[in-house]
């Protein structure tokens, strides 16, 4: 077959030239959460904390990490024990600004050590000998969001992450609005999804439901994310441009509650200072300059920011001036309406270790719960399925 | 009321991986007796996965320098890709698809994630095979001795003075019983009883002894000085245990909602049968239910079986294994890498909305009439980029398809492939469809309507 004669004579490449009249199979019910918006950084591989969030002032600190510890002069002090590294700058000062609050010990009882498995609880939000098949953020879009738009919540990414997905409802990704209203709103496609007659069995119809949401987000999306210009400069990294391309959709009104960002990189078992400065310095730029986007239109006090990773890295380093798979960690809460902004409880303990790694003090799902109830104005309980007290942090 | 030739196919997708042109000629006149027959024929003798694997022993892999452990594991990664694309070539191109369906089924079953050690993989694999149609209670039993469960289950750091119940749970709850049928207490007491269950270091089953707790345990009620063969026996005698399984192969094999009289049949036929695998199977096949409208053309392909099934329809061959790869990954299958020990749902839960366009896509972007261009999640190991797929490296062969429908009307082609390439019902007919096809000669017909086809949502099930 004739690759250019087929793609001109069935108009398969050539979307963009019919632009067709839109079915739209979007409804526009909405949300019931206020216009606020929750943005989640997820970061791959386990962030050292320790070396994000340092303990400038404890010794054992220091006689843990003879190599990679970070001087207690180029800390960027948060406190009288605790400092940021210092590849975040920008981060320092929305901390200065009251708009941080660093939650320390994080985890869960009986932590993995395996990314995969790790990652896993923290997207399901389950206990550590459970195997979940839903996400929390999918558990609220089925709780709370099960007449709402495919696009309730946004994955900026091709593949969609375990954390969104529901029994019923599930997040949407996307990478590219323009792509992926090409890829959606090819002219057979759009055919079929809206002349074809096809049967009602439960399966066809679930396909043929998601097609033609896929392709009403997918138009939806192409246009809201032409709406703003920004005039904030984003740093031209993978973390600025997902962050920019929220900020455009926020600054739309899009009617899109949640968002979600992936950066991988954080394994660090070698050479960790080069690779791990360099990560945090992007994410503390592109930060700064979506907060001041978002402030700057009067969004931040409607918008949340969660950073998490897997697991946090063993206190000691290893012989690799690198750390190896740990537990606990800290989370960032960003944001303008920080109910308790600053460092939010204690300093890790590093005397107390469990096999050299830190004893969690908060439950991840608390601050899952407090997300749900004081963000999402939704009951936390029937998200996570357990009760989890809410910690006073939205 | 289905034709045989539907019934034939649907047999074929849930026993294999559907039929390819020559094969539908062949095989659909049969009748279905007699095509059950022969898959049952075929699987007789098991055909073994022979990957190239290196084999390095965890005693030699201990003794290496940390950077040599690295270029171990990195060849590892390699060489379990590898054994992923010969797998699932085994499965498109296999004369015996009963038992590669049996196996995938099992795999998933006897969930276990093996990252680099890919001659455990492959021996963990043919263990499966060996025993995919055989007796359940050996099979387990062969399971509970793999060396890369018991690694992936914790159960070599099970010992007598300090019991790992992983194994011992998800063994119930996973593979046997099913939640709700033990007691935490039944949990701990297996778990003793397969104490020193361990594996050596040239990565064979070792009873460990010294390590195995000799005394006597109560479990499920009864008492003795049990060892891991005692608990599953125990286990088995639970009928729980067959309808557990029934169950699964229920919705796995028929259809995802349960049919509680029909469950209830293939319980008793397994638990009757000292849960012979093969009866049990013979029964789902044979059973004239199997064939009822509400059960054909409505399970949702899972990656592998969309993957397989399209492979074999065009006669694809991937140029390298990285095509085979970013499509079980973006899917959300990849071998010998299930989400976690409970396995892949299955289901509805394939489908969001990335994985449903580029499955849609799949066949434009293996007839390279559309781009791929779709970026991977970071790997959590990765330090660098994440890679990017812009297109499928591979090609296809429609020469036998052309040469089976070239002499045909155009609406006789139509209806005839329609039949063939889609198993659900499609209300659609060729004027619909005319616009969208290429009519200028018999082959371009015939490669536009399969491409077009295959695009519908309706292929995605079977």
């Amino acid at each position: 077959m004739n690759r250019r004669n087929f793609l001109r004579n069935t108009g398969l490449a050539s979307a963009t030239l019919f632009v067709p009249q839109f079915l739209s199979g979007y409804t526009n019910k909405g949300f019931t959460n206020n216009g606020k918006n929750l943005v989640v950084i997820q970061w791959s591989g386990g962030n050292d904390g320790l070396n994000t969030v340092v303990p400038f002032h404890n010794d054992l600190y220091y006689e843990n990490r003879p190599n990679l510890a970070i001087k207690k002069s180029d800390v960027l002090k948060l406190n009288d024990e605790l400092g940021f590294n210092p590849a975040m700058t920008g981060l320092k000062s929305l901390y200065d600004d009251g708009l941080v609050s660093i939650i320390n010990n994080v985890g869960y009882p009986n932590p993995d050590r395996s990314h995969f498995r790790s990652m896993d609880i923290w997207h399901t939000a389950s206990d550590s000998h459970e195997y979940w098949r839903t996400g929390w953020l999918g558990r609220y879009l089925d709780e709370s969001c099960k007449d709402c738009d495919a696009h309730a919540a946004l994955e900026i990414d091709d593949t969609l992450v375990l954390a969104l997905k529901g029994q019923e409802r599930s997040g949407f990704a996307v990478s590219n609005p323009i792509q992926l209203k090409q890829t959606t709103q090819n002219k057979f496609l759009k055919q079929i999804a809206h002349h074809h007659e096809h049967d009602h069995e439960e399966n066809v119809a679930y396909l043929y439901k998601t097609l033609i949401d896929t392709q009403a987000s997918a138009n939806y999306l192409f246009d809201q994310s032409r709406i703003y210009k920004t005039k904030t400069t984003y740093p031209a990294t993978g973390i600025g441009a997902d962050l920019k391309k929220i900020a455009g959709l926020i600054m739309a009104n899009t009617d899109t509650k949640i968002y979600y960002v992936n950066m991988g990189g954080f394994d660090t078992h070698s050479a960790q200072k080069g690779q791990q400065e360099r990560l945090l310095k992007q994410y503390s730029e592109a930060i700064t300059a979506f907060v001041e986007d978002l402030k700057g239109n009067e969004k931040l006090d409607d918008t949340l920011i969660m950073t998490f990773s897997e697991f946090g890295r063993r206190v000691k380093e290893n012989a690799s001036r690198g750390t190896d798979h740990g537990t606990a960690n800290n989370v960032h809460f960003i944001g303008g309406k920080l109910k308790k902004p600053g460092i939010f409880n204690e300093a890790p303990n590093l005397s107390n270790l469990d096999h050299g790694d830190l004893i969690y003090s908060v439950d991840f799902r608390k601050i899952y719960a407090s997300v749900l109830k004081n963000w999402l104005n939704v009951e936390p309980e029937s998200v996570l399925k357990q009760k989890f007290k809410p910690l006073n942090l939205v | 009321m289905l034709t045989n030739q539907k019934k034939i196919q649907h047999l074929y997708w849930r026993a294999g991986f559907g039929l390819d042109i020559s094969e539908l000629e062949t095989q659909s006149k049969l009748a279905i007796k007699k095509a059950v027959n022969e898959l049952f024929r075929k699987a007789k003798t098991p055909t073994l996965l022979k990957g190239n694997s290196e084999r390095m022993d965890t005693a030699t892999f201990n003794k290496l320098e940390k950077s040599e452990k690295k270029e171990v594991r990195k060849k590892g990664v390699q060489s379990m890709m590898e054994l992923r694309t010969l797998w699932i070539k085994q499965m498109m191109r296999s004369d015996d698809p009963l038992l590669e369906r049996m196996t995938l089924f099992w795999h998933g079953h006897f969930a276990c994630t093996i990252s680099f050690k890919s001659y455990n993989a492959e021996s963990q694999n043919n263990t499966i095979r060996q025993h995919a149609l055989g007796n359940f209670k050996e099979m387990v039993l062969a399971i509970s001795k793999d060396v890369a469960m018991i690694r992936f289950l914790n159960n070599q750091q099970n010992r007598k003075n300090s019991p790992n119940e992983n194994y011992a749970r998800e063994l119930m709850e996973l593979f046997t019983i099913g939640r709700g049928n033990y007691t935490e207490n039944d949990v701990k007491e297996a778990a003793r009883a397969f104490t020193g269950w361990h594996s050596n270091g040239k990565d064979e089953f070792l009873f460990n002894e010294r390590q195995h707790d000799f005394d006597s345990k109560t479990f499920m009620g009864k008492n003795g000085n049990f060892d891991g063969e005692d608990i599953i026996d125990i286990i088995l005698e639970q009928k729980q245990t067959a309808r557990f399984i029934a169950t699964k192969v229920y919705r796995y094999f028929v259809n995802k909602n349960v049919n509680e009289k029909y469950v209830e049949q293939l319980t008793n036929v397994f638990y009757d049968s000292n849960y012979n695998i093969e009866t049990l199977m013979r029964t789902v096949f044979e059973s004239d239910w199997f064939y009822d409208r509400e059960n054909v053309g409505t399970k949702i392909k899972s990656p592998i079986d969309l993957l397989v099934g399209t492979m074999k329809t065009l006669k694809v061959d991937f140029d390298s294994n990285k095509s085979v790869t970013f499509i079980q990954k973006v899917l959300g299958q990849e071998l010998f890498h299930p989400p976690n020990v409970a396995g892949w749902e299955g289901g509805k839960a394939w489908i969001d909305n990335a994985t449903l366009m580029i499955r849609l896509n799949l066949v434009n972007y293996l007839f390279q009439i559309a781009d791929v261009n779709i970026t991977m999640k970071p790997e959590f190991e990765a330090l660098i980029n994440r890679s990017t797929i812009k297109k499928i490296e591979g090609s296809l062969k429609m020469g036998e398809i052309i040469k089976t429908f070239k002499k045909k009307d155009n609406s006789v082609i139509f209806e005839e492939m329609k039949n063939w390439l889609i198993q659900p019902n499609l209300p659609l007919d060729k004027e619909s469809l005319d616009d969208f096809l290429f009519n200028d000669n018999k082959k371009n017909y015939i490669e536009s309507l399969a491409m077009r086809l295959m695009t519908l949502p309706e292929y995605q099930l079977c």
